[in-house]
């Protein structure tokens, strides 16, 4: 028998048996609805999560530190020995870093301290802002973007990341506003009004701030530096989090400046905190750092946290891809019982069937691409259901968040074949007893009509 | 073509077994048309399900184009019935959901049989029945007499050895049975088709060549198709 005939009157049969064909449809598309959503909010969250990670822990850099020298081995020969023995981050590691193929930037750290920034007239975060030396026309190669003003070698200017904009009040109105919380601490009014001011955003640029810092004796030490740029809100980043994220970056000559005169330590060998290497992809990331490593230095990434992220959502996705199988499989029981009626119903035709020449596997065949075409269309059917689900849970998502980055959940392509094989495969299980029960049909006794 | 030999069959009824047909022998050439005669229990229709191998007979054997076919499993059963047997009913037993022609096609359809040629076939077919102008219609939307058509239709699409039908006339008007029994007599001619026809109606069986008489599981008379005309219970057949 063609496979078209049997395709030909199967299909005759799902258009013409309505409610059987309904109620298998029905069964089918929300067992599959349920994996391919089910399976797109592990990846979407996965996804949501990799992307804040990666906006703070900087998965695709690598951040490598000074050691004591020790040799790790690899072909070093043609390096400067004298340089590589010590150990010490330097320039010429730096330029031979920044060689490396698939590095796409690196630049030198000098971390100054944690310091209090002031605006000239007095407005200030309750959080303080940490200082780091670099070079500050490499600041966008590592993914940042000016939102205004650009890097410049000028000695005494600065370059804010968009945090240490947020939350500068004056210390009188917060020290008001937090005692008025303080004595109605359920008052939901004045908590959205503190968190709406620590959000706020203060135009800094081409002004003048004053870092305070309060050194171990307890003198209160200030130095003046112009605001020269202030640099974009990162992708992916969440409002809340940035609050707590101030950064200020220096020149590396700025830097060794404020060392001297903010007396953060003296140090007549120059020596560099770390140095950081963006690399094009994460996939090179282990080799890249095997690389760096032959330079003896020590080096550090947060790739790990990406695989633990991983096993953990390997986890989830598989709960939840349990979860749709085990709808399907109730889904399944409805088929098979559907189908059985239809096949108790259509009796007289099988046995006509028989009488004419279908032998028994025919008749199977015949069921079996039925329950299949019963599961494609349900498997249809979920898809378009899926996408149904996702867009109202998004809607929701953004009723009850105010942010705009709020995880947004999306079907990842890979999913909508899952969720299709899924419900083919479950009509063609389901499939399986009626189409053996109906190829059993004796001709004989079905075609009596006494 | 078709040999009966030493028939019997019976059916069990908790310790009870009752004999429908007991030692029947008999035996049809090719083209020949013949009926099967009997009142209502008489054992015909257990006969024709034994012969078109729907049945397992108790004792005996039937040979069909040589082959043996109480001996075959139901796939066996299938395939012949598939090549060798076509079948009229006296109630159509058309499939609702499918055209005059598909109907017509449906044995054509379990051989694999490429669907221009089963086209062709079903058209030349329904031609010859008389109905060409209700190929695309469904049964529901012909008549008794139409329906009936389509069945002889559909019998013949095989080309088989043997066509066996259960009353084909049952259901229809003495006019409408009158024009089947006209349309199989002219086809059992043209085609060469061996055709078996089962009926309780003298009438019927009179348009046959010969005439095989069952009462009570036994064969009463088994006319030859060279005989002259012979009197049973009064009435007459011609051969």
């Amino acid at each position: 028998m063609r496979v078209s005939d049997i395709t030909r009157l199967s299909w005759d049969q799902v258009r013409r048996r309505k409610v059987v064909t309904a109620l298998c449809v029905a069964g089918i598309s929300i067992g599959c609805a349920a994996i391919i959503v089910a399976m797109s909010i592990g990846e979407s969250a996965q996804l949501y999560i990799e992307k804040q990670m990666n906006s703070y822990l900087k998965m695709d850099e690598i951040t490598v530190t000074a050691s004591n020298g020790a040799s790790r081995g690899g072909d070093s020969s043609s390096i400067d020995s004298e340089t590589l023995k010590q150990g010490k981050l330097t320039e010429q590691k730096l330029n031979i870093m920044r060689q490396i193929e698939h590095v796409q930037a690196a630049a030198l750290y000098l971390q100054l301290n944690y310091m209090e920034v002031f605006t000239l007239d007095n407005l200030t975060s309750q959080f303080q802002t940490e200082i780091i030396g670099t070079d500050l026309d490499k600041l966008t190669d590592f993914g940042n973007e000016f939102l205004q003003g650009a890097p410049s070698d000028l000695t005494g200017a600065i370059v804010l990341n968009y945090g240490a904009t947020l939350g500068l009040i004056d210390e009188e109105t917060r020290k008001s506003l937090q005692e008025q919380i303080n004595a109605n601490p359920y008052d939901d009014a004045l908590y959205q009004q503190y968190k709406n001011l620590n959000k706020m955003l203060t135009a800094l640029y081409q002004k003048q701030v004053q870092l305070r810092y309060y050194s171990s004796t307890g003198e209160v030490i200030s130095r003046p530096l112009r605001v020269i740029g202030v640099l974009k809100k990162p992708t992916g980043a969440s409002e809340e989090n940035l609050l707590y994220d101030k950064k200020g970056y220096v020149s590396l000559e700025t830097a060794r400046m404020l060392k001297k005169e903010l007396r953060l330590g003296e140090d007549e060998n120059e020596t560099y905190n770390h140095i950081v290497v963006k690399v094009e992809n994460q996939k090179y990331i282990e080799k890249i750092e095997n690389q760096i490593k032959k330079l003896s230095v020590s080096t550090s990434t947060n790739l790990y946290q990406k695989e633990r992220l991983a096993n953990e959502f390997k986890i989830i996705k598989a709960a939840a891809l349990g979860i749709g199988v085990f709808i399907l499989i109730i889904a399944s029981i409805s088929i098979v019982v559907a189908m059985t009626m239809s096949t108790y119903q259509r009796r007289r035709q099988i046995g006509i069937m028989k009488v004419l020449g279908a032998n028994l596997g025919q008749i199977r065949n015949m069921f079996i691409v039925e329950a299949a075409l019963l599961g494609l269309l349900g498997g249809l059917l979920g898809v378009l259901f899926s996408y149904w689900i996702v867009w109202g849970m998004n809607g929701l998502i953004r009723s009850f968040s105010d942010e705009q980055d709020a995880v947004i959940i999306f079907i990842p392509i890979t999913t909508i074949p899952i969720g299709m094989l899924f419900a083919i495969a479950t009509g063609v299980l389901s499939g399986i007893y009626p189409a053996i029960s109906a190829s059993k049909t004796d001709a004989l006794t079905a075609i009596r009509r006494d | 073509m078709l040999r009966v030999e030493q028939l019997s069959h019976s059916f069990k009824n908790g310790n009870e077994s009752t004999v429908v047909l007991q030692e029947i022998s008999f035996h049809v050439n090719k083209g020949e048309m013949i009926a099967l005669l009997g009142s209502s229990g008489s054992g015909k229709s257990t006969l024709l399900n034994l012969m078109a191998g729907l049945m397992k007979p108790t004792e005996g054997n039937i040979y069909i184009a040589g082959h043996n076919i109480v001996s075959m499993n139901e796939n066996q059963l299938a395939e012949f019935r598939r090549k060798h047997i076509g079948f009229i009913f006296q109630a159509y037993e058309l499939i609702a959901n499918l055209t005059v022609r598909e109907n017509v096609e449906l044995p054509l359809v379990f051989q694999s049989i490429n669907p221009a040629l089963r086209k062709h076939k079903a058209l030349a077919l329904l031609e010859q029945v008389g109905i060409p102008d209700k190929a695309e219609l469904y049964p529901s939307q012909l008549s008794g007499g139409q329906q009936q058509r389509v069945s002889i239709a559909r019998s013949l699409i095989t080309e088989p050895s043997v066509i066996f039908a259960d009353e084909p006339t049952g259901n229809l008007d003495t006019k409408t049975e009158e024009e089947i029994i006209m349309i199989l007599k002219r086809l059992n001619q043209t085609m060469d088709t061996t055709f078996i026809i089962v009926t309780h109606e003298r009438e019927v069986a009179d348009h046959t060549q010969k005439i095989i008489t069952l009462r009570d599981g036994y064969l009463v008379t088994d006319q030859g198709p060279a005989a002259e005309p012979i009197l049973i219970g009064g009435i007459h057949s011609e051969s």
